[in-house]
Formats: C-alpha cells, structure tokens, sequence
C-alpha cells in the first residue's frame, strides 16, 4: 500500500500535498469548484482524515463525489446533510475561527502573506482587472492554516509586493494569532516547484520540501523575494500507488485536475473534451 | 376576500425596476442568478443601474456588455473555469466603469446590516487589505464600546430592487430555494422590493407540505415570475446544471462589441419564450437535467 508510484504528474504530487494538510475532523471550506483543491481535500476524505466536514456551495458536511466540472454543485447539494446560506456560513464557520483550512490562491502574492485577486498595475488604471476576492482576502486570516495553491511557480506570482492587497493573513506568530482571537497557524504555499511556509511576521517563507528533481536554485530564480533555505532540504513525498490509483479512478476519472497546469489558450479544448467525456457516460454523444 | 396574487409577467419588471434603481442580484458564481430578468432587464432597455453582487459570474458581465449599468458593487466577477469575465474587464481596462470593490464578507454583513435596519454592522473585518483604503466609505474602524477591541464596521447597503431565482412559489410570495441560495435572502430582507423568478408557480398546499423548503416568506416578496430554466446558462441546483457549452458560446462572443451585440439579438432581443428554443430546446433541457441528477458518491 506504501508502494510509491512511479509515474505521477507534478498536479498529482501537488493534490498528495495538499491532502497531507488536512487532519482528520478538519473543518474545510471550499468555494465553487477549483479541481485542485476539490480533489486533495476529497482524497484526504475518503483516505486518512474520514471525519473532516466538507462545506461548499450551501452544502455542508457533503458526501465526497467524483469530480466534475459541471456537476460540483449538485453533487454537493445532493449529498449534503444540511444547507447554509452564505452569512450562515460566515456566522457558524468564519468569523469565529472555526474553519480549519480553504485552499486559496490569486494572481500575486508576497513575502508578507498578502494576496492580490484584484488588479495588476494601478488600482485605478489596471493592465489586468482580476475577478476579486470574494472570501479569500478575510479568510486566510480567519481559518487556523492558510494554504495556498500556485502550480505556476514563478516571478509574476511571487512578487517582492502585491499591486493590489486585496487580503492579507495580518496576523501571522502564534502569539499574536491567539491575541487576536485565532488559532495558531501556518501559511503554507505548495507550488510547481516546491512547500514553503512562513510561521512568522519577521521572518521570510521557508522551503520545507523541493518537489523530486527540483533544485533550491530553481526555486530561488523563480521568486521574487528572499527565501529561508535551510541546508538540507526534505524532497516532497511522492504520491504512492495507491494515492495516484484514487485520484486517477475514483476521484477524478475526467481529469479535471490537469485543467489548472494547461496554458491558457489550451484551457477551454481541453474542458470541452471533458465535457463531451461526461456526455458519453450518461449516454449522450 | 381576494387571495393576494403577486404573480407577474417578466415585462412587469418595470413596475419596480426603474433606471437608476441599485440592484441587488441573488444567486453566486455560475448557480442561480435570476437570467430570465436579466434578460428582461436588458430587453426592456433599463439604463443607469447600479448592480451588487457578491460572486457574480454571466449575469454582471450581460448586464455590463448591453450597457445598462453605470457603477458596480462586487466582491467577485469571474466566469470560473471558463475564463475572466470578457465585458467586465473590458468596461473596467478600457472604459472606466466605475466600481466598488469589498471584500465579500463586508458585502454579506452590510446586507445585513440593511436587512436589521441598522447603518453598520461589526466585525473582525478586513485590515491591511487596501480595499478598506480605496473604498473608506464601506470601512470604518471602530473601537468596541465594551471591551476597546479595534473592529470594522461594515456599512449597511440597502438595494432598491433584490432579484432572486428560486425553486418554486405560490403566487403570495412564499418561496423555496432547494440548492445554492448565496446570499439571496439577506438581498431579500435589505431591498426596499423584491422580484423572485421561479422554476414553477405552485399552490400554497404544496409549499406547506415541505416548510422547512421555504427560504422567503411572502411579506418579503412584491411580484413572483414563473420563469421554467429561468437560470440558464446558469444552473438551478439541484435541478439542473450550468450549461457549459452555452457559456463557451458566451465567452467566444463576449471576445468583442461586435460580436457580443450579435449575442444579444440572437439570445436576448427576442420574447424569453423563444430562449429555449435558440439554446437548443427540451433536448438540452433534458441534458442539463440528467446531468444534475448523475452523482457518483464515492
């Protein structure tokens, strides 16, 4: 069952990363669908952390499904055992703390735990106008870890500064979490490349592991501030057999995963062979 | 004694909706925006809106490429895996819409705030986030009068007009919602009137066999529409999904002015009866349906 696999893809280490993240009787808050984040945190479900309650869309604590694009949200639906509104969930979950970890990540981010989902350039004359934040900007400072997901790790994402700050963790040591009224925790970014965290104000993100084959030079060159690199440095634990069988079979049969990792101009053909895959299977063609 | 009949026709919309109003749009990424009065909107030629939205997907970016808003408040715009919003980001890059950006949080508890009729609410809100700095008058920073914690306060927003889409009604107003209801009801209780399209107009029997289902009371309603697919392109959960290969169409055609205009009059300037036929009838009808209904558990 330990067997590790001997062929994987770097979005598959990443989804065994994150579902590494996730303790049993986590509280995990996922928006609308990002398969990423949907298929680590069903993966954690359905193998070491059974008892994690998984709230998205209005569903709360909703059975894990097999991923798709266009069914997410009636799978959650479905299968929920209860249904929130949103400022339910803002008033049971977010405001006090309760959450454990929402995966986020944005166009920008800095070595100060500052996230940019809103503007590239000037706020007022932007190059690109992002989507927003929606919750992102106050939840990583609400829920216990923040995480982070960038399967492009490189120097337009990891900037010295964000443009825009659209949110910010704010309050980072443990002591000053709990002052606060949080509880403590990292903020951990898993990446292309690499793990790294960052667990105080003053001090910079740390590389905890190097993804197989990846140097700390690499990773040095691809950011855009200054790293912690301690002197040996952990290779991130590859997905075992048993982890790629799962998400390849029952997680994610149409591999939505890959869709974050395609260039843009290749995002929308390769959704719409996914779409025509789960056409076929309900015998449409 | 008449039993009260709030059921309208989608043309009556401009009994409530006038230009100008700021409107408040239920529904949350790309499940249950109320389409059919989208479209309406447009059709009936409504300008100078203000929109608020909290995650707003196809329904702020139309509303923006027919040209009937003048400012817009959102936390989020995006149309997810498909793409950025094209109209949204054209109007913001290059024309200079005018826009208030919060965070989403301050967005739900300000409707809150509207809906208890008070001009603020409290919350360990968002500081260090710039938003807060470009937009002072949404943030206030306060300090608690019991314990002198440092707080935000989220201003109250209060809609002219809240449009929600839900499952069913009966025709005093009483709605269920069985799926996403994102922020719909906060909308509902801030707005000074509300518009429900619904799925299907019902009898007050059949609401009173599943209570637990009805999500606005009547007295928080002014005219229901029973607008079948009323959603669409957007889903309707769980009773149907979003439909991704209308959206591709969007996308492609929201790519430019010119083409977006030809969008319009394909699918929006013509009577919403005709809608279902032009996305492709009762057989994608029947798709989208089936496709909410096969969920594989693990």
């Amino acid at each position: 069952m330990t067997q590790q696999a001997e062929d994987y893809t770097v979005a598959e280490l990443m989804c065994v990363a994150i579902a590494r993240e996730i303790e049993d009787g986590d509280v995990i808050v996922l928006g609308s669908f990002t398969p990423l984040a949907y298929a680590s945190y069903i993966l954690a479900k359905i193998t070491h952390a059974p008892n994690s309650t998984l709230l998205a869309y209005a569903a709360v604590d909703f059975r894990p499904f097999a991923l798709s694009f266009i069914r997410a949200e009636s799978c959650a639906t479905r299968g929920a055992a209860c249904l929130w509104t949103m400022l339910e969930d803002l008033n049971s979950v977010h405001l006090k703390g309760r959450g454990d970890v929402e995966a986020i990540s944005s166009i920008q981010a800095d070595q100060h735990g500052n996230i940019n989902l809103s503007v590239v350039g000037d706020y007022n004359s932007p190059k690109l106008r992002g989507p927003g934040g929606a919750g992102a900007p106050e939840v990583i400072k609400m829920h216990r870890k923040m995480l982070g997901y960038f399967p492009n790790h490189s120097k337009m994402t990891f900037v010295p500064q964000v443009d825009v700050i659209t949110g910010t963790r704010y309050v980072i040591g443990a002591e000053e979490r709990i002052k606060a009224g949080y509880r403590p925790g990292p903020i951990r970014y898993i990446t292309g490349l690499c793990v790294m965290a960052k667990e105080e104000k003053d001090k910079p993100f740390k590389i905890e592991s190097l993804h197989p084959g990846v140097t700390a030079e690499q990773v040095m060159e691809n950011t855009g501030f200054d790293l912690e690199v301690p002197k040996d440095i952990p290779t991130t634990k590859k997905p075992t057999a048993e982890q790629v069988r799962l998400l390849r079979e029952e997680v994610d049969p149409y591999g939505t995963v890959q869709f974050d990792f395609k260039p843009g101009k290749e995002r929308l053909g390769y959704l719409n062979e996914i779409l025509n895959k789960e056409l076929q299977a309900i015998g449409y063609d | 004694m008449t039993t009260e009949n709030k059921v309208g026709k989608l043309g009556d919309i401009t009994k409530i909706i006038k230009d100008g109003d700021k409107v408040a749009i239920g529904g949350s990424w790309l499940g249950g925006h109320p389409m059919a009065i989208i479209r309406e909107i447009i059709r009936s030629g409504i300008k100078n809106l203000t929109a608020i939205t909290v995650v707003g997907s196809v329904d702020i970016d139309m509303l923006i490429g027919a040209g009937c808003l003048s400012r817009l408040m959102f936390s989020f715009v995006s149309m997810e895996a498909f793409g950025l919003a094209p109209n949204f980001r054209r109007a913001i890059e290059k024309e200079g819409l005018p826009y208030d950006e919060l965070t989403g949080l301050a967005v739900i508890i300000g409707l809150e705030a509207g809906g208890r009729n008070v001009s603020f609410l409290p919350y360990r809100g968002p500081f260090g986030s710039d938003l807060v700095k470009y937009r002072p008058e949404f943030y206030k920073e306060i300090d608690c009068p019991f314990t002198g914690e440092k707080l935000i306060a989220a201003a109250a927003i209060v809609p002219d007009v809240a449009i929600i889409h839900g499952t069913r009604a009966d025709c005093t107003g009483n709605v269920q919602i069985e799926g996403t209801s994102g922020t719909d009801l906060e909308m509902m209780r801030a707005a000074k009137k509300r518009i429900v399209s619904v799925e299907e107009v019902v009898s007050g029997e059949e609401i009173r066999r599943e209570p637990l289902k009805t999500k606005v009371p009547k007295f928080q309603v002014d005219m229901v529409i029973e607008a079948p697919l009323g959603a669409h392109p957007c889903s309707c959960a769980p009773d149907y999904v979003f439909d991704p290969w209308h959206i591709m169409k969007y996308m492609q055609a929201a790519s430019s002015p010119e083409t977006f205009k030809q969008y319009l009059d394909e699918y929006v300037m013509k009577p919403e009866f005709e809608y279902l036929d032009a996305i492709g009838g009762m057989r994608q009808a029947a798709v989208l349906k089936r496709l909410a209904r096969e969920v594989k558990y693990l």
